[in-house]
């Protein structure tokens, strides 16, 4: 080892040390990054880093549908939306055993077409669909399981700020991956239902009549997220606009249809604005730490020598992409679902470039494995969540609840694996 | 007047999109202001204590312990944006005296650097505050928001 | 090695300036300094953002580092000059030309850094959906310029630019929301874009300026003998060099155009020629009052380059 790679993993060392001692991960890694990057190269070089670069992260053009995106998804929630798709999504399901879990699932499924993030996507449906479930008699293990897997669904169905995220550290086309999460979501969204039918079909209530009219006057009032759905992927998907300028105008649909329903005030809206900002901003510090520490990788060519030492291996490409994937499955029991993406995906990139993956496809994958994370123990963010809004059912209640979709998770990943063309097929129509 | 920041961007890049010929700047200046919400948010968060950090270990110590845990961690933030702070104003230095410009009308860019700058200062007052209050046993650090439960924040569900 | 370098640019490392321009470079330093000098190669922006790469020479970030100018407006007035159209006829001998004349200057618009080497493009044309002849047939174009100088050219001819990054040109074309580019030859067809354009302008239409900086530090720290061996890698000579692998690239792809049936190429008569200079020379008067505001005297450095460019045969 040379003098560079002991301060590389002296760096590691003191950046998951400040991390467990409650340090934000962004102020962690930056403060590392200035500190690795002065040791090696020098104290004014090092502090020059902290005058240019945090000042261009966060003016960067191509990050600021960051705010835009995080905004759509607060004020949908605050103008009603997601309980609009609950009772529409139970009025077309409920002749089906089970019907208020499938429409937990769709309604996720609907909200996160609008809504760029998982726990945001649990934290809403979990308000409106767990007192209706308990109401039923489901039993509260697949009651707050279904939640907290429906909400996964956020960082997967466009748009998704993970994904975005993703999109601008590797340099691929936020459009394309955009798109490329549409028929994996699809996916996921059947494959959960049929979750629900197999493992928990015995114990749920059997369906009730069915009421076309009721069915059709609640399509009435979901049209506004279908529109929304509709203008954003569409406009990407076309072509006419870029995703920064899809966000914004996203954001400004939102608002207008939820002052339009009176569901928004001046009051709701400034609310809102902090919260999407507050929320950017946590997004932000940890970009800001991510470039830092990234001179500071770069410098000691770390990213280069894992590649080396992970083609090495001689594991074949699968076997190498397998390494990287349960990599990310334990990182996952500590670490939120985004910091994951911005620390791991530059180190990991290289590698998976080298060894002939798509880097679309790659996202998709990639994203798939930390939203396992999400509702994986002992860190499960959407756990978390549901288990702070509803205080009486205990984690290792959701944990189990949640079970089923993780084993489908695993399943579903190992089927995109095995057949690319599932994500590729539609952004390859856009060439 | 953070939300009214966001609404003003918003509406720069609505009308970026709604004119076939841009606004001249709105490129520019969009990508400035937004990094001025930032870094004026960064305050309000550095005061809120809901960074992404790991909690789990946090929330396992007696309570005593995870005081000065948080105190320490808040520190260490502290030290990072005087820094920040300091560095970044030689930054906004360099550009007013070599006169850098936007790129079409080359408007001087200096002031909103300033405006920049001055949020990553009050997020020095606004962070010391925090560590003064949790010092002194009032309050704590918020378990952070992951992507957002800004939703839940801001709901009135 | 003696001296550890850090070299920091912001192209992908596949670029034709890596592998043609930098690596010959470097590995002659290495060979001429017997092995003392060594430098790394850091591409694609690993080091800090392109626009920043003079600060990090002046810093001492990396050591070496590749900088276009242009992209901080206003602040290096005087290299600014090479941007305005219509000046020099291609980017080898024009590369020896611009460093010789610069070379002048370097010292007082650059003083934190060494300026090594001139690295022009080979000049980029005009491309476009419909044929563009004469100055009068810009107006009401959306143009994608290639930096702020082409920019307020565009607008001078009564059209408008749109601001996107070059791999996202393509799509504004393809999308109607721009009709035409500047860009140089071959990166036509890098990016795609020989699908959407058709019509090329075939006169030398502009240059950019790229240039490789030392960081003063760093070349100071240097014993006499090394100082040697960089200032011999870091004249006019070596700027020609290390331009053409670049130079050649680009213009094979104006050679693959010729031969396309897809692709018309339109050569301006002296006529048109003349009409162009003179739309373009309110860009010229302004540089001139930009100059002049820093104190520097604009007519003496503008004769002294058009001298230059004549001395080494490429004026336009
Ligand atoms: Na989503
Ligand atoms: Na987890």
């Amino acid at each position: 080892m040379s003098e560079s790679d002991f301060v590389a993993l002296g760096g590691f060392v003191a950046l998951f040390a400040l991390m467990a001692l409650r340090v934000p991960i962004g102020i962690a890694m930056g403060l590392v990054g200035v500190g690795g990057f002065g040791a090696i190269v020098g104290w004014k070089p090092a502090l020059a880093q902290l005058a240019s670069s945090p000042i261009r992260t966060i003016t960067d053009y191509n990050l600021s549908l960051i705010p835009f995106f995080i905004l759509m998804g607060v004020l949908a929630t605050n103008s009603g939306m997601s309980r609009e798709l609950f009772r529409s999504g139970h009025a077309w399901l409920k002749p089906f055993r089970g019907g208020l879990a499938l429409s937990t699932i769709t309604a996720c499924a609907g909200f996160a077409a609008i809504c760029g993030s998982s726990v945001a996507t649990a934290a809403t449906m979990t308000k409106i669909a767990l007192p209706e479930m308990r109401r039923f008699g489901y039993p509260d293990n697949v009651a707050t399981g279904v939640v907290a897997a429906g909400g996964t669904l956020g960082i997967l169905i466009p748009p998704s700020v993970v994904l975005a995220v993703y999109g601008y550290i590797t340099e691929t086309d936020v459009g394309q991956l955009f798109i490329a999460g549409v028929v994996p979501g699809l996916l996921a969204v059947l494959m959960y239902m049929l979750t629900v039918r197999i493992a928990y079909g015995r114990v749920l209530p059997g369906g009730e009549k069915f009421d076309l009219r009721e069915a059709l006057v609640s399509m009435k009032k979901v049209w506004a997220v279908g529109l929304l759905f509709v203008s954003i992927i569409g406009v990407i998907y076309l072509g006419i606009a870029t995703p920064t300028e899809a966000a914004a105008v996203g954001a400004l649909l939102t608002g207008i249809i939820g002052v339009a329903r009176g569901r928004l005030g001046r009051r709701e809206i400034i609310a809102s604005c902090t919260e999407a900002l507050r929320t950017s901003v946590s997004i932000y510090t940890i970009l800001i730490g991510a470039m830092l520490f990234g001179y500071f990788l770069a410098i000691t060519q770390t990213p280069q020598k894992i590649t080396a030492f992970l083609v090495g291996l001689d594991m074949g490409a699968y076997g190498t992409l397998a390494i990287i994937l349960v990599f990310f499955l334990v990182m996952g029991c500590i670490l939120d679902a985004m910091a994951m993406i911005i620390l791991l995906v530059p180190i990991v990139f290289p590698v998976i470039s080298q060894l002939g993956f798509d880097p679309i496809w790659f996202g998709i994958i990639i994203v798939m494995t930390v939203e396992l994370g999400l509702i994986t123990p002992p860190v499960g963010m959407n756990v978390f969540v549901i288990n702070t809004i509803a205080r009486d059912v205990s984690l290792p209640t959701i944990f189990g609840g949640v079970l089923p979709f993780v084993i489908t998770d695993v399943v579903r990943l190992i089927l995109l694996i095995l057949f690319p063309a599932i994500v590729m097929m539609l952004p390859m129509t856009m060439k | 007047m953070l939300a009214a920041l966001t609404v003003v961007i918003v509406a720069s890049a609505i009308g970026r999109y709604g004119f076939s010929t841009p606004i001249p700047d709105a490129f520019d200046y969009s990508r400035l202001l937004i990094g001025a919400a930032i870094t004026w948010g960064l305050a309000s968060v550095g005061f809120r204590g809901s960074h992404i950090k790991v909690d789990l270990f946090a929330l396992m110590m007696p309570p005593r312990a995870r005081r000065w845990v948080d105190v320490f961690a808040w520190c260490v933030l502290l030290f990072f944006t005087v820094l920040l702070c300091w560095k970044m104003f030689g930054r906004v230095e360099t550009t007013m005296m070599n006169g850098e410009g936007t790129s079409d009308l080359r408007m001087p860019v200096w002031p909103v650097m300033l405006l920049i700058w001055s949020g990553v200062a009050a997020a020095i007052l606004t962070t010391t505050a925090k560590i003064v209050l949790m010092a002194m046993g009032y309050g704590s650090l918020e378990e952070h928001e992951s992507i957002d439960d800004a939703a839940e924040g801001a709901s009135h569900e | 090695a003696e001296v550890e370098w850090r070299l920091s640019h912001w192209l992908p490392a596949t670029h034709p300036i890596q592998p043609q321009g930098i690596e010959p470079w470097a590995e002659s330093i290495k060979e001429a300094s017997g092995g003392r000098i060594n430098i790394t190669i850091f591409p694609a922006q690993q080091l800090g953002a392109a626009p920043d790469h003079y600060d990090m020479a002046r810093d001492g970030i990396a050591d070496v580092t590749y900088v276009n100018p242009g992209y901080q407006a206003g602040r290096f007035p005087i290299a600014s000059l090479i941007e305005i159209p219509f000046q020099v006829t291609n980017a080898t001998d024009g590369a020896a030309a611009m460093h010789e004349w610069y070379a002048q200057y370097a010292e007082k618009e650059m003083p934190d850094v060494k300026v090594c080497m001139m690295n022009p493009h080979d000049p980029g044309a005009f491309h476009s959906k419909t044929p563009i002849h004469v100055p009068a047939d810009v107006s009401g174009m959306n143009v994608r310029p290639a930096n702020a100088t082409i920019a307020r050219f565009v607008s001078l001819l009564g059209g408008s630019s749109v601001q996107v990054s070059a791999p996202e040109a393509r799509e504004a074309l393809s999308k109607g929301v721009a009709d035409a580019m500047t860009f140089p030859w071959n990166s036509v067809y890098l990016f795609g874009i020989d699908q959407i354009l058709h019509q090329h302008l075939d006169m030398p239409f502009y240059a950019s300026l790229q240039t490789l900086l030392i960081s003063k530090a760093s070349y100071e720290a240097l014993p006499d003998d090394l100082k040697t061996v960089i200032d011999d890698h870091c004249t006019p000579e070596w700027s020609k060099t290390f331009s053409t692998g670049w130079a050649d690239w680009e213009a094979a792809g104006r050679q693959k155009m010729i031969d396309s049936p897809d692709h018309t190429l339109y050569e301006p008569t002296d006529d048109e020629i003349a009409l162009w200079r003179e739309a373009a020379a309110p860009l010229l008067d302004s540089w001139k009052k930009d100059v002049t505001a820093k104190g520097y005297d604009a007519d003496a450095i503008y004769q002294s380059y058009m001298d230059t460019l004549e001395k080494y045969g490429v004026k336009y």
